[in-house]
Parts: C-alpha cells; sequence; structure tokens
C-alpha cells in the first residue's frame, strides 16, 4: 500500500500525471461532441492522418505541436471537402485520407534512420517523458479548447440534436461544424506527444461514450467523462508503475474496462438493469 | 516498359509482387461492398483488433495467422453484443474496441526485447520478405473470399442498396452481415502479416473509392475496376519504391509506398471526374454547397446500422 502512496514521489512521475489529468479532463468533455455526432472514425483518421505532420516539423526544426496542428488542419479540410463529392460519403472520405496520410508520415520518415522506435512513440505514447513544456501546451491548449466549446456549447448542441432547428435560426452552421472539428484537430494533436495516437482516440471516446450510459443530459456528460478519463489515468500510471507495463496502453485498457462495465451495470441502460425492466411493468413508455 | 518489369528479376521482388497484386484483386473485390456499405471504419478496427492474436502467436511461435484470425472472430462478436446497447453507437463501441485490443496487443508484445522492431513489422509488413506458403496463403483465402462473394452476389448487393426489399424477399440480413464481416475479417488477417494494417485499409477501401468515381451503377463492373486499380497500384508503387531506393537513393518503405501510389490513382480519378462532370453540368457544383449538408454528415452513418445486428427488435 505505501507503494501506491508513494508513486507519485518522483517529478517525472508528478508531470505524467498532470499530463494524464489534464489530457483525460480536455478529452473527456470534448468527446462528447465526438459520440453525439458520432465521429469516432474522424478522430482516428485525424490521429493517424497528422503523423506526416510530425515528421515535417522534426525535419525542419519547428515545434511538435505546430506542425501537426497546421497538418491537422489540412487533414480536417481535405476529409470535409472529400466527405461533399458525389458518390464518396464521410465514411469513404475518411478512410482514404487516413490510409494516404498516414502512408506518407511513413515514407517521410523511413528515409530517416531510428525509424521504427519514433513510429512506436508516436503510436503508444510516451507519458513518463512528459516536459514542462509539454504540460504548458496542454494546458493552454486545453484552456483555450474548453473556453470555445463552452462559449458556443448550446449552439453545438443543438447542432448534434436538430440541425436543421438551427438553420432555421439562422446560425452559419458550417463554420460552427468547422469549429468543432478544428477543436476535435486540436484536441487530437494536443494530446498525442504524450500519450500517442491509440491513447488519444481511447481518452476521447471511450469516458464519453460510458458518461452516456449515466446521464441522458450532455453538461452533466461532459462533468463525467472528464473525470473519468483524468481518473483512469491515474489509476492507469498507478497500475503500469506497480507492475511495469507501458503507461499508455495500460491507461486504455482502464477505459476500455470502465466503458464495458458501464454498459453493463450503468442504473439505465445497462445490460442488467434493462433485462430486469423488461421484466416490470406492462406501460414502461421512457424505456 | 522495361522499368515496369526490370526490378523483378530478383526472386523477392517476383514473390513480393505476386502477393501485392494477389491482395491487390481481392482488396478491391472486397472493398466495393466495404465502401457501398460504409464499413471503412470496421474494417480499420478489425485491423487493429487482429493485433493481440498475432502478439500472443508472435510470442508463442505459434501460427500468426490462426491467432489473428481467433481475435478477429472475437472482437466481431463483441462489436454485436456492444451494439445491442442502443445508447452506444457502432462507431464508438468500435472505436473502444480498437483501442482496447490493440493497447492489450501492445502490452503483450512489450513483454518481448525486440518491442520497437515487432510493433513495426505488425503495422507495416514486410511485403519483401514474404515466402511461398505466405502467397500460397493469401491465394487460398482470396479464391474462398472471391468464391463466397460470387455465389451471394446478389443478396449482398440488393442487401447493399435496398436492404428493406431484401429483407422482404426473406433473405436473412443478419447472416448476410455477418458472412460479409468474417470476409473482411479474412481479407485483413491474410494480408496483415504481409503488409501491416495500414496498408491493408488503404487495399480495402482506396481502389473501390476509385472505381466508384468511375463506374456509376454496375456493382460487378465496380469491382473490376476496383481489383485493377489495387493489382496496378501495387505493382507501381513496388517499381516506384524499388527504382526509388536503388536509382536515387530515397529510402522508400515499399508498403507505404504502394498506399500513396493507390491514393494518387485516386486523387488524379477525383481530379478528371470532377473537370468531367463541371463540363458536362456546369450548375451542379453549386447545387451541392448548400449549408443543407453538414461538414461531415452525422445522420450518414459512419458504420452501416445494420452492423448492430442484435439490436434489431
Amino acid at each position: 500500500m505505501s507503494d501506491l502512496v508513494h508513486t507519485f514521489d518522483s517529478s517525472l512521475m508528478q508531470r505524467a500525471l498532470l499530463e494524464a489529468l489534464m489530457a483525460g479532463a480536455l478529452a473527456g468533455v470534448v468527446g462528447v461532441h465526438v459520440v453525439l455526432r458520432r465521429l469516432s472514425f474522424f478522430t482516428m483518421s485525424l490521429t493517424h492522418a497528422t503523423f506526416p505532420g510530425l515528421v515535417i516539423a522534426g525535419m525542419l526544426g519547428i515545434s511538435l505541436f505546430t506542425g501537426t496542428a497546421a497538418f491537422g488542419l489540412l487533414v480536417v479540410v481535405l476529409i470535409a471537402s472529400l466527405a461533399r463529392v458525389r458518390r464518396i460519403d464521410s465514411s469513404t472520405a475518411t478512410g482514404v485520407v487516413l490510409a494516404g496520410g498516414f502512408a506518407l508520415g511513413v515514407v517521410l520518415i523511413s528515409s530517416q534512420p531510428g525509424f521504427s522506435k519514433d513510429l512506436t512513440g508516436f503510436l503508444v505514447g510516451s507519458i513518463l517523458t512528459v516536459t514542462t513544456a509539454d504540460l504548458v501546451t496542454t494546458a493552454i491548449a486545453g484552456l483555450v479548447i474548453l473556453a470555445v466549446l463552452a462559449a458556443l456549447h448550446k449552439e453545438l448542441v443543438l447542432g448534434a440534436f436538430d440541425r436543421d432547428g438551427l438553420v432555421a435560426m439562422g446560425y452559419p452552421v458550417l463554420v460552427l461544424d468547422l469549429v468543432l472539428l478544428v477543436a476535435i484537430e486540436l484536441t487530437v494533436v494536443t494530446t498525442i506527444p504524450a500519450v500517442g495516437t491509440i491513447l488519444s482516440v481511447a481518452l476521447i471516446v471511450a469516458p464519453a461514450a460510458a458518461a452516456r450510459l449515466w446521464t441522458d443530459r450532455v453538461g452533466p456528460s461532459m462533468a463525467i467523462a472528464a473525470g473519468i478519463g483524468a481518473a483512469s489515468g491515474a489509476l492507469g500510471l498507478v497500475v503500469s508503475n506497480q507492475w511495469s507495463i507501458a503507461a499508455g496502453p495500460t491507461i486504455c485498457v482502464i477505459l476500455s474496462l470502465v466503458f464495458a462495465t458501464s454498459t453493463i451495470v450503468s442504473p439505465r441502460h445497462g445490460l442488467l438493469t434493462r433485462r430486469r425492466r423488461s421484466a416490470g411493468p406492462l406501460l414502461a413508455i421512457g424505456a | 516498359m522495361r522499368l515496369l518489369t526490370d526490378p523483378f528479376q530478383a526472386g523477392f521482388m517476383q514473390r513480393a509482387l505476386i502477393e501485392a497484386v494477389l491482395l491487390g484483386v481481392v482488396g478491391g473485390v472486397v472493398g466495393v461492398h466495404v465502401v457501398l456499405r460504409r464499413l471503412a471504419f470496421m474494417a480499420d478496427a478489425l485491423t487493429h483488433t487482429v493485433f493481440p492474436g498475432m502478439a500472443v502467436a508472435f510470442l508463442l511461435s505459434g501460427s500468426l495467422y490462426v491467432g489473428a484470425l481467433v481475435t478477429g472472430v472475437a472482437s466481431a462478436v463483441l462489436l454485436t453484443l456492444l451494439t445491442r446497447n442502443r445508447r452506444v453507437t457502432s462507431d464508438a463501441a468500435l472505436a473502444v474496441l480498437l483501442t482496447g485490443f490493440f493497447s492489450v496487443g501492445v502490452i503483450l508484445i512489450s513483454r518481448s526485447h525486440t518491442y520497437t522492431a515487432d510493433l513495426t513489422v505488425l503495422l507495416f509488413g514486410r511485403v519483401l520478405a514474404v515466402d511461398l506458403a505466405e502467397i500460397v496463403a493469401t491465394a487460398a483465402t482470396g479464391a474462398v473470399v472471391l468464391a463466397v462473394l460470387w455465389l451471394l452476389h446478389k443478396e449482398l448487393v440488393l442487401r447493399s442498396f435496398d436492404p428493406d426489399a431484401a429483407a422482404a424477399l426473406g433473405y436473412p440480413i443478419g447472416t448476410l452481415d455477418l458472412v460479409l464481416n468474417i470476409l473482411i475479417t479474412l481479407v485483413v488477417v491474410s494480408a496483415v502479416k504481409a503488409v501491416g494494417s495500414v496498408l491493408v485499409i488503404a487495399l480495402l477501401i482506396t481502389p473501390a473509392a476509385t472505381a466508384r468515381l468511375l463506374v456509376r451503377r454496375h456493382v460487378g463492373l465496380m469491382m473490376a475496376v476496383a481489383a485493377a486499380v489495387g493489382a496496378i497500384g501495387g505493382w507501381l508503387g513496388l517499381v516506384i519504391s524499388y527504382e526509388g531506393s536503388l536509382q536515387h537513393g530515397w529510402r522508400l518503405a515499399s508498403g507505404a509506398t504502394i498506399v500513396l501510389t493507390l491514393t494518387a490513382m485516386f486523387l488524379v480519378v477525383l481530379a478528371a471526374s470532377a473537370v468531367a462532370r463541371r463540363r458536362h453540368r456546369p450548375d451542379e457544383a453549386t447545387d451541392e454547397s448548400t449549408t443543407d449538408h453538414p461538414l461531415l454528415d452525422p445522420h450518414e452513418p459512419l458504420i452501416d446500422d445494420a452492423m448492430a445486428i442484435g439490436s434489431r427488435p
């Protein structure tokens, strides 16, 4: 037990904890929008297709965040405009860009020595080596993203549920769409250097999908998702430190377990509780 | 012309070519269903969920093929269970499964000391190191997949375009969906070891998307075009990576070069078809740019809802 308490004694683990808490909370909030609008595949695609940005930034010696953020904007525009082409649906557009973008990154990086090591870091992250600069980037980007989401909360939520209503009220819907896609993009590129592509997707989707099983309201589900994201990050670090397992994948597995547990035991939508209700009253209209 | 054949004098390049063309053809044909049914994310998820099975097989020195197949099928079943819950959309369920399975695979393989190299091979394959046994396995799997697609062609196509009519005719929709998912799993499994997970996604989506731009309705013709695009992309990609490495000293990873070649073919066809369409009906372009369509349509299911077989009443 004393081991567990002392997990975060070193400054290395403290930085990792801070990053996990911030990334978890940020991704949880953004993830609620992702899940509401079914943008999981878009998120997945972003994590892979921004890879060339990272490689190019490394080659040019500019900041990795700037490189991936700029390249990510390109990817967003590319997917959104491809999806508007006739006979290309958004799923196909997303898939084509995912594969093409990632392959471009691989071709670029394969010309450099030490290629497989960099790639592994990109995929599974290295949260234990986050620097103070990374933390500052996450904090600032996170605050900006959360401020924008808070300011446009009503419009974005209405856009997810009743787009026609939003159009009728005269809101610039395409601009709102773009703002949301860019917010997701910035969340992805903010979290990737620390946690890697796979965990970035997991942090965004899993807590929000789990939160949706616990509440019907958007605001509270953001709070729950942020809590699940941050808590899973902290718990993952403890577990990974205790049994020396890679930190990123451990957090990922914990997130999946939280989600799986929620699908079974959540009070209103869980598999267990639903089964019990089906044997219940004849008139259960809200079910 | 010599440029296109010269690289294939060495045995390893011939084997790579056969494997790439085989997978290009099979991937293109199956890919038409993937694109028509919007199963791109499903295909992407499968390439990741087979990973823990391959990791276990790798650590136990067992067959990667069997390992991948076991977790591939297991993830298809789990996905069905997860999407039984209507609160969980199929795309979110896929994302959670994908990341969870993949992480288990990474944790397992991080126990091996050649960790980063192993991970890279599983992601990008080694198309240049394909051996005869793998080619035979790919050819056999491909033959089975194509035969099933041929036998069920009418049913699967009707199910894509008009699920209500297919159901009214008494076709077992759930079973058809399951068959298609298993076929996709088989292609992923047979390809992932040779060419890596990222190339598999490209082979399943990009040639079929290209064919869909070129062919209007005829699904059989679309499949033929997709197969041709997949095969040509594999061939050209190998030539480019070989010539680039040999003549110009660029070290181009062969699998990724094939993906880029396929993407370039897609973009060329896209540009050509846009020009052609604008010439025919100049006013059509303005039609589409209304604000009624979201940037990424939330109501257009990214994953076909019929994936959730169990959620049907």
